[in-house]
């Protein structure tokens, strides 16, 4: 009927991707704001790897990249 | 007829654009993160960059749904051309009412109904049809939905209030993902389509790709559309299902990206449609304070419950006044034109654009009874009825009860 395994990894890819992007940009958004010292680059960092996450999915979507 | 057939195709690919900025854009207009106009345009140039970008096209635009091919039928121009007319009118009517409803689904059920009419029901593989679409189409939005409410989750718990405004600029980036897996999606279905007819009237070797003009027209067809914004369903999304915040869109999107792309990688085809409304609700449940509207949400689930048979109607229709000959393409088309226009022009008495899209929707999705509600409604109302008049009997005899007892208790009174 359908395949229960695969979609059990598609609902664990999704879970853990789409909470990651918004953690991290949650969490760059609370480290920037009044940020002393540390925080701010740490902020920063956090932003740029959610940006990185957004990258690999224009890399998912693009079959050119992974053919 | 080939000629006829591409022009359907894409206008259905027009229809299509536009039936789905909303997928992507509505959020983002509905928070201010993006002006309406901005938001389409980016909206627009991502889907025409996504039809370029992927010419990955499915080898059959049914995936098996119709038994094609060997030992199978064989799919005639004129039937692609009697569920393009189902797919194309569905969409205009379920745009006309604001109602977010898959596009790929109307272009299936179209063509099941034409199938069915041309070469009967043996032709369409229902189990297929349930573990392709109907099981997915149940699936995805909840997926989505329970991620987006985690994800609305998180993205409050984390910021502070005053920070969440900072959510804005992140949401243009993931509204765009949204749009650019869309572009890489939709665009290709009408390829699919065109290129199986261009090879069903022999212009084209069998097993070929889409020629370059084929990708060319269809991507500038779904971006044309997705210009000109579908700003009913906008609004549905954006405003009527729940207030959205930018802390809600970026989370709501996120998941739909996440959702759209982790399926389509792992094989799944999902509808972009249903996984973003899924997203959008999810957010309106995840954050404190946030409502969702059911009625509505309920609308739209039960547009997607009838997508399938409605276009499957209309395409059954079409494929049988179809086969009657060069006249019944005529006469289809003659409607076709017709029934678009008609809902065009009454669409002007309320007209939703990017100047009235962030108005509260008054008269909001309101589809139409079908017969088989009618007659639920019926049957509710003549239980109804029963009921009252059962209570009412329930009344009367327990007066009639109390009466006498009443009369002796006076007597007794009067006695006392």
């Amino acid at each position: 009927m359908i395949d229960w395994p695969a979609f059990f990894i598609v609902l664990v890819a999704t879970l853990v991707s789409g909470c990651l992007v918004v953690t991290l940009y949650s969490l760059g958004l609370r480290l920037v704001d009044r940020a002393t010292g540390w925080q701010r680059p740490l902020g920063i960092a956090c932003f740029v790897a959610s940006g990185l996450v957004v990258l690999y999915g224009v890399y998912l979507v693009i079959p050119y990249f992974h053919q | 007829m080939v000629a006829l057939v591409i022009v359907l195709a894409l206008f259905f690919d027009f229809t299509n654009g536009f039936h789905d900025t909303a997928n992507a854009m509505a959020t983002p207009i509905a928070t201010g993160a993006l002006k309406p106009k901005t938001a389409v345009a980016i909206a627009a140039s991502l889907n025409l960059v996504g039809a370029f970008l992927s010419t990955e096209v499915a080898r059959t635009i049914s995936g098996g749904l119709i038994r094609e091919g060997d030992g199978g039928i064989q799919i005639t121009p004129v039937m692609i051309f009697a569920g393009l007319i189902g797919a194309t009118l569905w969409n205009m009517v379920t745009w006309f009412l604001g109602l977010p409803s898959s596009s790929s689904h109307a272009l299936f059920g179209g063509l099941i109904g034409a199938a069915i009419v041309g070469a009967g029901f043996g032709s369409v593989d229902f189990a297929v049809l349930m573990s392709k679409v109907v099981l997915p189409a149940l699936l995805a939005p909840l997926t989505a939905g329970l991620v987006a409410f985690l994800a609305t989750k998180l993205a409050y718990s984390i910021t502070k209030k005053r920070q969440r405004n900072g959510f804005k600029h992140g949401q243009v980036f993931t509204s765009s993902l949204v749009s650019l897996a869309h572009g890489t999606n939709d665009a290709q279905k009408t390829m699919g389509v065109i290129t199986l007819t261009l090879i069903a009237g022999g212009f084209q070797a069998t097993g070929s790709g889409p020629a370059f003009w084929v990708i060319a027209v269809c991507a500038l067809a779904i971006a044309l559309g997705t210009y000109t914004g579908g700003w009913r369903i906008i609004r549905t999304m954006g405003k009527g299902l729940t207030e959205i915040e930018p802390g809600q869109g970026f989370a709501a999107e996120a998941s739909t990206a996440a959702t759209i792309l982790a399926s389509s990688h792992l094989g799944f085809a999902l509808s972009t449609t249903q996984v973003s409304s899924g997203s959008v609700i999810g957010t309106g449940i995840g954050r404190k304070g946030a409502s969702v509207r059911w009625r509505t949400a309920g609308r739209i689930a039960l547009g997607w419950l009838i997508t399938i048979p409605a276009a499957g109607l209309v395409g059954a229709l079409a494929a049988l006044v179809a086969s009657t000959g060069l006249v019944g393409i005529l006469i289809d088309t003659v409607v076709a034109v017709g029934v678009i226009a008609a809902i065009f022009l009454y669409s002007r008495s309320n007209r939703v654009d990017a100047r009235n899209v962030h108005d509260e929707p008054t008269v909001l999705v309101r589809p139409k009874k079908t017969r088989k509600q009618r007659q639920a409604d019926a049957k509710k109302r003549e239980a109804e009825a029963k009921l009252l008049e059962a209570e009412e009997w329930r009344r009367a005899t327990e007066a009639e009860r109390a009466v006498p007892h009443r009369t002796t208790e006076n007597t007794d009174g009067a006695a006392s």
